[in-house]
């Protein structure tokens, strides 16, 4: 589609008219599909970072291990493993419950959110740079990222959801992060991403009955995409040991844990039938995935959270219950519903600071934070 | 740019979008290479675009880059780590569903 031949480049309303015509086709049952499809604006996050910095990021220190982590991901070993085959059985969209079917898409949607987000970022990445360990990095990051949006976004279109670009024409504003915040934030996404995934693969594997889509059946070549691009970024926090070692950022990445660990817990508990159907207690599940990312996160974080501590368990319910009286108050506006809000945000600040404050669990640093991914 | 005051720009762009199975992803490339800072706005313009699935599409487009002031650029660049959950991307999007 060039500039001249649409309606909104036309210098006249019949030009416009015209050129809008020109593009409707006759309706086939495919478009007709199209538009019944439910619509939903994919919002992905924009945002710049200081790229002269990462820029000049050195791995000489870590070449070894960062050159065996490129390779092995420029041999692409999931490149044919994002195919519809034999074991993509059919879904029961219409049997399925409408509110188990609401909380599903909810996290098919922001699933492909997430990949898609990712993507954008990565890609900027690499195209702002010039070192070629990162451009590279970046490049088949991106790759990765875009082949499971792909992948989601097919699973949406058979339950009748079509994403929307609609994004791309809209103001955005960009803001600002460290990229020492993108380090702590993307790693532990990468790698709790893999937790989780891993998590409810192996409950399946041993609870078939309980697997109600076929994606399911994916997690576990997907989340080893995931393991690897954190293997990434840890490489890049050990290259700069200051990034893990320093008083002040030991303080940042026990703060991101904490957060990270706390939005997980808050919003899986608000997704009950998602958990039920696929037979998984939910509290069970937030400890399992925080045990595994906890023991993955030693190979570059000198600390891990204490989540067997009394303080814990029930500051994080205080949290969620928290999180349910501010959306509750949001909803009902007026003057009561400001002062319940304000007050749920008190609780949740009060309980997030008593999480935070539970001593963490020191440890050693291996020399090399080479892992692989074995749950 | 002044210091508070903001300042409008064009710049011809890329828009390239892979609808496919295969590939699912946007990218906005400027071709006069423009770089956006922290507080700037970008916008497209012209209506939506979106590809059919199954294809992807190369767009010609102008975006508008709305440059921040230099006190909004400053002020974004010290406090956008506050976002920094927005970088924390897993699980389910925020709230009750039912």
């Amino acid at each position: 589609m060039n500039a001249p031949t649409h309606s909104a480049f036309a210098n006249t309303a019949e030009e416009a008219i015209a050129a809008q015509d020109a593009l409707d086709d006759p309706m086939t049952s495919e478009k007709a599909t199209e538009v019944a499809m439910q619509n939903t604006l994919l919002t992905p996050r924009f945002y710049t970072t200081d790229f002269a910095e990462m820029d000049a990021v050195d791995v000489s220190s870590v070449r070894e291990d960062w050159d065996r982590l490129i390779t092995q991901m420029k041999s692409d070993p999931n490149k044919g493993h994002f195919k519809k085959n034999e074991e993509w059985d059919t879904v029961d969209w219409e049997g399925m419950e409408p509110a188990l079917k609401a909380e599903f898409i909810d996290f098919l949607i922001s699933s492909c959110t997430a990949e898609f987000s990712g993507c954008v970022l990565y890609k900027e990445m690499k195209r702002r740079g010039s070192n070629e360990d990162i451009t590279t990095l970046f490049q088949l990051m991106a790759r990765d990222e875009a082949r499971h949006a792909g992948f989601i976004n097919d699973a949406l279109r058979e339950a009748g959801v079509r994403v929307n670009l609609g994004f791309l024409t809209q103001q955005k504003k960009y803001t600002y992060f460290r990229p020492k915040f993108i380090y702590y934030a993307t790693y532990l996404s990468e790698k709790i991403g893999y937790a989780r995934y891993i998590t409810i693969y192996r409950h399946l594997e041993e609870n078939p009955e309980l697997r109600f889509h076929p994606i399911f059946k994916w997690f576990r070549e997907w989340c080893n995409d995931e393991f690897s691009h954190g293997e990434a970024f840890a490489l890049l926090m050990k290259s700069d040991p200051k990034l893990t070692e320093s008083f002040g950022n030991k303080l940042w990445i026990k703060f991101f844990l904490t957060a990270v660990y706390s939005t997980m817990w808050v919003r899986d508990h608000q997704r009950p039938l998602f958990h039920e159907a696929l037979g998984v207690d939910v509290t069970w599940y937030g400890q399992e995935v925080f045990r595994k990312t906890s023991e993955i996160s030693k190979q570059i974080f000198p600390m891990t959270l204490d989540i067997d501590h009394p303080r814990w368990r029930k500051n994080l319910d205080r949290m969620e219950a928290a999180s349910r009286q501010i959306a509750a108050a949001k909803a009902r506006g007026g003057l009561g519903g400001m002062m319940s809000r304000l007050g749920g945000m008190v609780k949740a600040a009060t309980a997030f600071v008593s999480v935070f404050t539970i001593p963490a669990k020191t440890h050693r640093v291996p020399t090399s934070t080479r892992m692989e991914p074995t749950y | 740019m002044g210091l508070f005051t903001r300042s409008k720009e064009t710049a011809p762009c890329t828009v390239t979008i892979s609808h496919r199975f295969e590939e699912l992803s946007a990218h906005v490339k400027f071709n006069n290479g423009a770089v956006v800072h922290p507080g700037d706005s970008v916008q497209v313009e012209g209506p939506e675009i979106m590809a059919p699935y199954g294809v992807c599409v190369e767009e010609q487009r102008i975006a508008t880059i709305t440059r921040a002031s230099k006190i909004e650029r400053l002020w974004t660049r010290s406090t956008g780590d506050f976002e920094f959950m927005e970088l924390c991307e897993f699980s389910f999007s925020e709230g009750v569903l039912s």
